[in-house]
């Protein structure tokens, strides 16, 4: 199953902005891609309360994992998204 | 996250006509308390304009900027209850959690926060409360 780990990358952690921003990418996936971290369990990315439930900070290591046709592309354009700073453009 | 929240800065029975309005109640209640100074307010508001911070069950959890941190004079919660609901970008919201946060410790805070509203019964009993003991046993994420 594909997985990748990687650490966080947004100056805030993964909430509010950057937390919206991966959602919504996670939503278009046609697949459905857990996220956790080391001492959580796995949440579907596509879900808001689970994504803010994680309380993954800048540096957090966060292990995205799916399954199925395309589970490759959508766990690493997420992971990709992950790994980027989506505090940059903050108001 | 409980210990963040004061009794006095749980509001239960509020009403605003609009998200912004709702945002200002949110901000006059961390101003009231002594948790931020007014210039958060705006910056709340342009945190909202920049991304919306309705997280789901009914619960949004407004929040100042990045850049808005020198504002916050201490780490602090507000709960405000809006029984008739507000009109949230089309989502209906009933509770606002206003966040008051210097450093990452926001995280921490929506981390508790969220793992409580992933169980629907307590997301509706935290909609539903009527005292502040409830508020604070809810979000000390005990079970009733």
């Amino acid at each position: 199953m594909p997985t990748r780990t990687v650490l966080v990358g947004s100056a805030s952690g993964l909430h509010a902005r950057p937390a919206a921003l991966f959602v919504a990418e996670a939503a278009k996936q046609p697949v459905l891609v857990t996220i956790r971290t080391s001492d959580k369990k796995p949440v579907p990315a596509r879900s808001m309360l689970g994504v803010l439930s994680l309380g993954a900070k800048k540096g957090t290591e966060v292990t995205l994992e799916a399954d199925g046709d395309d589970a490759q592309a959508a766990v690493d354009i997420l992971a990709d998204l992950l790994e980027r700073d989506l505090d940059a453009v903050d108001a | 996250m409980a210990e963040l929240l004061a009794r006095d800065a749980i509001r239960l029975d509020e009403r605003a006509r609009s998200r912004d309005e709702a945002i200002r109640r949110c901000g006059a209640v961390l101003v009231e308390v002594g948790a931020v100074a007014p210039a958060y307010v705006d910056a709340m508001l342009a945190r909202e304009q920049s991304v919306s911070t309705y997280i789901g069950e009914g619960v949004a959890i407004p929040h100042g900027t990045l850049s808005s941190k020198e504002s916050v004079q201490r780490d602090a919660l507000a709960v405000l209850r809006f029984p008739d609901g507000v009109d949230w970008d089309g989502f209906d919201v009933r509770v606002c959690v206003a966040i008051a946060a210097a450093g990452d410790g926001h995280v921490d805070i929506l981390a508790q926060l969220a793992s409580v509203l992933m169980d629907p019964a307590q997301a509706q009993r935290l909609r539903e409360s009527t005292s502040a003991d409830d508020v604070i046993t809810i979000l000390e994420g005990k079970p009733s």
